[in-house]
């Protein structure tokens, strides 16, 4: 079996900025659910999510010109929807202050999800994962985000300094701060 | 945490975990876990909340998020079509506009003042004019969202890459 190797997400931008509609398309497939996951931690709302990624597809589209493939495509995209989840997120909090108690979670948040990574047998251990989504949504920033990147999405040190335009020194100490700050919450929702 | 010396040890707990310390932190580290409980304890929940962020379930985005965004382009698509015809009627008309304008001004002028030393200066702005509606209709395709090249301050998570990016684009769009 000798399948055409799959191109690069660079080499996809690149494609698309030369008129092929169809390398968008791939692109869109490759990050629509990584990108739905990640905005959804920040906005615990699953339409919302999904328009926040809509609009990121929809700026890449019309800017797709602004992409120099001196950065990682991941890293441009992720940035955008980072920038439009927390600029979402300051519009609401100057709507309306949430407290704990406000959260309400999607009932399909916690229940598996057909992802191919990690589908069968979720167990949580003692700190139930809604209660750790709570926490996150909690957390102030800096720390919200970094433990987003970091310990969801899974990023690696280099792609979130590139994201947050931050040192790598700085992203290692801040994600620890970032986790310290996690279980401090989580061991205070317990009492 | 109960001094300076625990407060470095839960410093670390990032790179202990992920076995990333130099071997000499490392023993620090381990020397100290194993004479404070406090400190153990800490690193104990740490290594759980890791465990259960990295076993959090994926979302997935729902079936028709692709076509939905397609159709959403294709909107964008005949509305940017409709925008350059109404664009470029707009820049004729006022073309004709500008100049019917000048003739008017340049008679009134000349009946005026026959001799007149407005008469180059009325010639450079009119040449000033003839560029603008050329580059309208190009940049409106390529800059007409302002607001991706905002990051700055209203959003902190921020990239110099994607704003030099952004000033990049105009630069070639304006250009094109
Ligand atoms: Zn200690």
């Amino acid at each position: 079996m000798s399948e055409k190797p799959l191109k690069t997400d660079e080499q996809l931008i690149a494609d698309f900025q030369n008129g092929n509609e169809n390398a968008f398309v791939e692109l869109v497939d490759r990050y629509k659910d990584r990108l739905v996951n990640f905005v959804y931690r920040f906005l615990h709302d699953m339409t919302d999510a999904e328009d926040m990624v809509q609009e990121t597809f929809f700026k890449v589209y019309k800017n797709k010109h602004a992409y120099r493939e001196i950065a990682k495509f991941s890293t441009w995209i992720y940035t955008i929807a980072g920038n439009l989840a927390r600029s979402e997120l300051r519009k609401r909090k100057r709507r309306k202050t949430y407290t704990m108690s406000d959260l309400s979670f999607d009932d399909n948040e916690f229940t598996p999800v057909d992802t191919g990574k990690d589908t069968e047998g979720i167990v949580f251990n003692s700190y139930a994962g809604e209660e750790i989504m709570k926490a996150i949504y909690a957390l102030p920033e800096p720390f919200k985000t970094i433990i987003i990147l970091r310990d969801i999405q899974e990023l690696s040190y280099e792609d979130i300094s590139t994201i947050l335009d931050i040192p790598m020194g700085t992203v290692k100490s801040r994600v620890n701060r970032a986790r310290l700050k996690l279980q401090e919450t989580l061991s205070y929702l317990k009492e | 945490m109960q001094n300076t010396d625990c407060t470095f040890i839960c410093e670390q707990f990032t790179e202990y975990h992920e076995n990333s310390l130099s071997s000499e932190i490392r023993a620090q580290v381990d020397t100290h876990l194993a004479s404070c409980p406090a400190c153990t304890e800490i690193f104990h929940k740490l290594a759980e909340v890791i465990d259960t962020l990295h076993n959090l379930p994926t979302l997935k985005a729902s079936t028709d998020f692709t076509s939905t965004l397609l159709s959403r382009i294709e909107t964008l698509k005949q509305e940017t079509v409709w925008q350059k015809i109404y664009q470029s009627s707009y820049t004729r008309v006022a073309g004709y506009a500008i100049a019917a304008g000048l003739i008017v001004a340049i008679g009134i002028n000349i009946m005026i003042d026959p001799i007149s030393p407005m008469k180059s200066g009325l010639q450079s702005n009119f040449a000033g004019e003839q560029v603008n509606p050329n580059q309208s209709d190009e940049s409106l395709v390529e800059v007409s969202d302002s607001s991706a090249n905002q990051p700055a301050d209203s959003l902190t998570l921020q990239n110099p890459t994607i704003n030099s990016q952004s000033q990049s684009m105009q630069l070639v769009s304006g250009k094109k």
